[in-house]
């Protein structure tokens, strides 16, 4: 089997290519498969994995794409999103990737998708029993600002030795007057292990409690893997008199309308005209098209 | 499934083809359709997943089989319980999976038994507070897996309370279940199967009878 990168610009069916299901050699496969069904099992905990690299740069999330390729079958409908849309490069490259190494079929639609690799959202579409979300985690270890070493970190999840995040949010409360945290806000996955959501704006945060779908954790460069099941306590850290909170704005999407979404600013002109548009792509064009149908009628 | 690939010479003189039960005749595809209903298994306790129907050595149930098929190579020591190990079984496991077989159920990453164990879960690997993930999977054959009956699930995975009922487990099961969860974030997680019938009960789940 050659290790070269997949060839960017053919389209050749999964078979022809002369690479494995997916990529992923069958025991590494294995062997994360194993770690996934433990991470299930306990909830937020940071399962350690072996294997070998994937030979892709981090940017690409190989921890996410490690996972994608682990589960994903011939049946699957894939999605991928980049801080909440189809259409950005990297996106658009690991949908192919799978496409082309699994043979799977694509989509941009949330509902239609049975697994979908996310890299810094969630999307708005509330998932559904079934659906499996699969993040990209730069950094899994919550407790590494304050503790380097895994030893100690290890044994302060089995101690639930969670002061220090609390400390710190504290920190923030005490310079800003409020928690300034507003990416990668640390949770409490089922009353035990403090897990880092990856970063995900914590606008996002609630989205994961209770979530009907199942959630998974990739971290390439640590080699982590983690996991939320459906329907699980997600609890953001907080305090009595500063409880937790989401971002809001006071604008819409200038698209679609949207009051309730995750906006982001975006700069159009030389002059700093400046609008607000829905970072879930997927979301704001089903409105779009929903406004659409609704004005046809 | 079929007979393995003939042409593969087995390492030891201990492995016989003649008889040897087969395994996936699309191991990639297979092992990845049978991972996916163990992870449902086990991320929504008490729902029932159903298997293909496959060949299996005597004794043992397809859905068993095709769990250690999909899930154990040479990296995953084995414990099978006395009375389910047989030597087609044992041939089986080394040939297509090329498992190590041990005799300490405490060093045994997967545990192949029958409700009948001697003894408590205890003797399986717990993992540890700093290793949790490092305790045994106990792939346990039952009577019969039913949606619905006489305990009531509560956890991560559930939504709510879900009804399941087992056949075959005798009285102790209950208590040895409690005392699992209790060791939580330690505990072994199991994989119920009856035919091709899979449930999972990991550690998280608090059964009530
Ligand atoms: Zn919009």
């Amino acid at each position: 089997m050659t290790t070269a990168f997949p060839d960017q610009t053919t389209d050749t069916p999964a078979d022809a290519t002369g690479y494995n299901f997916a990529y992923l050699d069958e025991q590494t496969k294995r062997m994360i498969r194993r770690c996934l069904l433990k991470a299930v099992a306990v909830p937020g905990y940071q399962v350690p994995f072996g294997g070998r690299e994937m030979p892709l740069p981090y940017g690409w999330g190989t921890g996410g794409m490690q996972v994608t390729a682990t589960v994903i079958g011939s049946d699957d409908v894939l999605k991928v999103i980049d801080q909440g849309a189809d259409d950005t490069t990297n996106a658009v490259s690991i949908r192919r990737f799978f496409a082309r190494t699994a043979g799977v079929a694509t989509t941009e639609s949330t509902p239609q998708a049975s697994v979908i690799q996310t890299r810094h959202r969630i999307p708005e579409t509330p998932l559904s029993r079934g659906q499996i979300l699969v993040y990209q985690v730069p950094i899994p270890e919550p407790l590494r600002f304050i503790e380097p070493r895994e030893t100690e970190t290890r044994k302060m999840h089995a101690l639930q030795e969670y002061g220090v995040m609390h400390v710190k949010l504290y920190e923030d409360i005490a310079r800003f007057g409020h928690i300034a945290t507003t990416y990668a806000y640390p949770v409490k996955v089922n009353g035990h292990y403090v897990m880092d959501p990856s970063p995900i704006p914590k606008f996002d945060n609630p989205k994961m409690h209770g979530c009907p779908a199942l959630q998974l954790f990739g971290a390439g460069r640590e080699k982590r893997i983690y996991a939320i099941p459906p329907f699980t306590r997600v609890e953001s850290l907080d305090f009595e008199d500063h409880p937790f909170e989401v971002q809001g704005w006071d604008q819409t999407c200038e698209f679609c309308g949207s009051d309730h979404s995750f906006l982001d600013e975006v700069v159009i002109d030389d002059y700093g005209g400046r609008i607000f548009i829905c970072s879930d792509t997927d979301y704001c064009n089903q409105r779009l098209d929903a406004d659409a149908r609704k004005e046809a009628v | 499934m079929t007979t393995p690939n003939q042409t593969r010479t087995p390492k030891t003189p201990a492995l016989s083809l003649t008889g040897l039960c087969g395994g996936f005749d699309d191991p990639v595809q297979q092992s990845q359709q049978v991972f996916r209903r163990a992870l449902t298994a086990l991320s929504e306790p008490g729902t029932l997943q159903t298997l293909p129907a496959a060949d299996a050595p005597t004794g043992i149930h397809p859905a068993a089989y095709q769990l250690c098929l999909a899930l154990l190579d040479a990296e995953t020591p084995l414990w099978i319980a006395p009375a389910l190990k047989s030597e087609a079984l044992v041939s089986a496991l080394r040939f297509h999976c090329g498992c190590r077989i041990v005799d300490d159920p405490g060093r045994a990453e997967f545990a192949l038994i029958s409700p009948d164990i001697d003894g408590e879960l205890t003797r399986f690997a717990q993992g540890s507070h700093e290793y949790p993930d490092r305790s045994t999977t106990l792939i346990v054959q039952v009577g019969s897996l039913e949606a619905t009956a006489d305990w009531t699930l509560s956890g991560p995975g559930i939504d709510g309370t879900r009804k399941v009922g087992i056949t075959g487990l005798d009285p102790r099961w209950p208590g040895m279940l409690a005392d699992n969860h209790r060791r939580f974030p330690c505990g072994v997680d199991i994989l119920f199967t009856a035919g091709s019938v899979l449930m999972g009960l990991p550690r998280t789940t608090r059964v009530e009878i």
